[in-house]
């Protein structure tokens, strides 16, 4: 029985194909912004998932107790001195030092600024590791040369960052001096990461002259046996011993790379619930609207609920036929909404990936698409209940005597 | 003798139009028999309709008692009387009444579907009804692709779909000409003799009315000649 009640709402919806193209329109906007959103903030929690798996999470920073971009507040540096005293904390496997400063760097003519890091080459491994990526064109510096650098994976392509693209073996300056190209990382994801010049130490304190052993943040990795929560939290107190300094008032924080990521996330998740509370609102108005529909529906067919209830239709057939048919507006723009959003992320994801922003992109986990749907369809036979309850109430006497 | 089917007894129903009472029936009394074809004649507001409304459960009395088959149904749920009526009783309208946006085949089974019956049973029957009424080659029309009389005959064909004890026609051949209102007529008078089904015809229409066996005159609510 209920196919063929299916089956008359469907032809219901035809008959009044474009009132029924409107009010799905205004569902399939709020399903269509939603369903991009999620997929948006599903893609970017699976990447930074994917981070912490790679990089592992016994990886641990000290960074600059600033906002701004780690490692370049001018009056924060973790000393050459720091450096070693953490060395000798127990449950630190390895620490390595990060040069970091602004620099301009030159090709072809073409200026750019960009953050010019220098490595530690002689842990490079466990420098690549926190990275997640190495050297994948090229070769990876040497420890003592002088006049070579490895770039950042966006510089091999024109118009990302100097108009035309770098290849491996040209010239560039950076702040007037000269360096050949050696290698370049793989794609970390992020356009700043992607845009920094690599240095070893020693190219980079004869560029820098001031910057001996002042490292703009170091990263450290835990002993196995380490849970690096609680080493975190050793290191700020030995160190701020060290440092002399107060507690509350140091001038650097340590933090685990789950922190980070969980930071990270945090901001992430409050964004996109931001936004899609905003596409709720779209859906608040699509719910009115089909409302709206389907009180017109219950009136306009004012009769033909009578000559339905003449025939036997009982109240619950009446009510089943309109809630479903409201249901039905909801999930059809649901459908449709759910297409168009895959569309729109799809497009997104590779416009941010064109953009440098490699680690935006959306997924569509199964769940999520016969969720929307569901969802739409919810709020569809939900908006409906009201229009449906008065029709299945309407007197049959009235209503066939209704013109 | 005759097994009585309906019985209506000192039926009263009053309508409130504003502050005023309006008395539609003021006590009628009337049994239809199982089998027969009668016809309940009246002018426009003599309460034929209010009447017709009662034999077919379609509202209830604000006073007196109404019998199917010797069941009370003067004070049943709506729901409970739609499921008499689209058991027991086929309606036949003056506007035919047919749901626009099916086709003719669509209208007919659309009371088996309220009544739970096969698919294939209920599209062997609405072949078989069209058959009746000669509109086997019609099934996929939607009424407004249908002349009046073969709308007309699309109802017949409805009200019969789920085998009913009673058909009722309110002024069946209201809005047809006469000619084919006299078709519609020989096609009640066909499924009266064949299937032996009681039909209650309400019109206006003396002419009309002589096609029933029977005849009642409705006159403010009472019954002013014919036989209870």
């Amino acid at each position: 029985m209920k196919t063929d009640e299916i089956k008359y709402s469907l032809q219901n919806l035809a008959h009044r194909k474009t009132r029924s193209l409107l009010t799905m329109l205004s569902i399939l906007i709020g399903v269509m912004a939603i369903f991009a959103l999620i997929s948006f903030g599903l893609g970017i929690r699976n990447y930074m998932d994917t981070l912490a798996e790679e990089a592992g999470a016994d990886k641990l920073f000290i960074q600059a107790r600033s906002v701004g971009v780690p490692g370049t507040d001018a009056n924060f540096f973790v000393s050459a001195d720091d450096i070693n005293f953490v060395s000798k904390i127990n449950g630190v496997d390895e620490i390595s030092g990060m040069y970091i400063r602004a620099g301009e760097v030159k090709f072809k003519k073409e200026k750019k600024f960009v953050f010019i890091a220098g490595t530690d080459i002689d842990k490079k491994e466990f420098v690549e590791k926190a990275f997640t990526v190495g050297v994948e064109k090229g070769r990876q510096l040497k420890k003592n040369e002088l006049g070579k650098v490895v770039l950042g994976y966006n510089y091999q392509f024109e118009d990302k960052i100097f108009s035309k693209a770098i290849k491996l073996g040209n010239k560039i300056e950076i702040n007037g001096n000269s360096y050949e190209v050696v290698g370049f990382y793989g794609l970390i994801g992020n356009p700043q990461d992607d845009s920094n010049a690599y240095l070893n130490y020693r190219s980079m304190e004869l560029l820098f002259e001031d910057i001996k052993d002042e490292f703009g943040w170091a990263m450290i990795g835990a002993d196995k046996n380490t849970d690096p929560e609680v080493l975190a939290e050793k290191i700020e107190e030995k160190l701020r011993k060290f440092k002399d300094q107060e507690e509350g008032k140091e001038d650097f924080f340590v933090q685990t790379f789950a922190d980070v990521l969980a930071t990270f996330g945090t901001i992430i998740n409050v964004l996109n619930g931001i936004l899609i509370l905003i596409a709720l609102i779209s859906i608040i108005v699509a719910s009115v609207n089909i409302m709206n529909t389907m009180y017109t529906a219950v009136l306009e067919r004012t009769k033909e609920i009578g000559i339905m209830k003449a025939i036997g239709a009982k109240n619950s057939d009446i009510l089943f036929i309109f809630i479903f048919e409201s249901g039905l507006l909801g999930m059809v723009g649901g459908i449709i909404g759910v297409i168009l959003g895959y569309l729109i992320s799809s497009a997104g994801g590779q416009i941010a990936a064109a953009s440098g922003f490699a680690m935006l992109q959306p997924v569509f986990p199964l769940y999520l698409i016969i969720g929307s749907i569901l969802f739409a369809f919810l709020v569809g036979a939900a908006s409906g209940i009201m229009p449906s309850i008065k029709a299945s109430k309407l007197n049959p006497v009235d209503s066939l005597r209704y013109e | 003798m005759k097994s009585t089917i309906i019985k209506l007894d000192n039926v009263w129903k009053t309508y409130k139009m504003g502050d005023i009472e309006v008395h539609a029936l003021q006590g009628l009394s009337l049994e239809v028999k199982a089998g027969e074809f009668l016809a309940i004649q009246g002018a426009s507001g003599s309460g034929k309709s209010t009447a017709m409304n009662m034999i077919g459960c379609l509202d209830i009395p604000t006073k007196g008692r109404v019998y199917l088959e010797s069941q009370d149904i003067s004070r049943l749920s709506e729901s409970n009387l739609a499921q008499i009526r689209g058991k027991k009783i086929g309606f036949i309208f003056q506007q035919f009444n047919l749901v626009n946006t099916l086709s003719a085949m669509e209208n007919i089974l659309l009371p088996m579907i309220f009544q739970n019956i096969s698919r294939e049973e209920r599209e062997n029957k609405a072949k078989e009804l069209l058959n009746i009424v000669e509109l086997g080659d019609r099934m996929d029309h939607k009424p407004t692709e249908l002349s009046g009389g073969q709308q007309q005959r699309v109802a017949i064909a409805r009200s019969l779909s789920n085998d009913p004890d009673v058909i009722l026609a309110d002024e069946p051949t209201g809005n047809l000409d006469s000619k084919t209102g006299e078709n519609v007529m020989h096609f009640l008078q066909k499924m009266h003799k064949e299937k032996k089904t009681t039909i209650v015809m309400v019109t206006h229409d003396a002419h009309l009315a002589k096609f029933a066996q029977r005849i009642v005159q409705l006159k403010d609510g009472k019954l002013i000649r014919g036989r209870k």
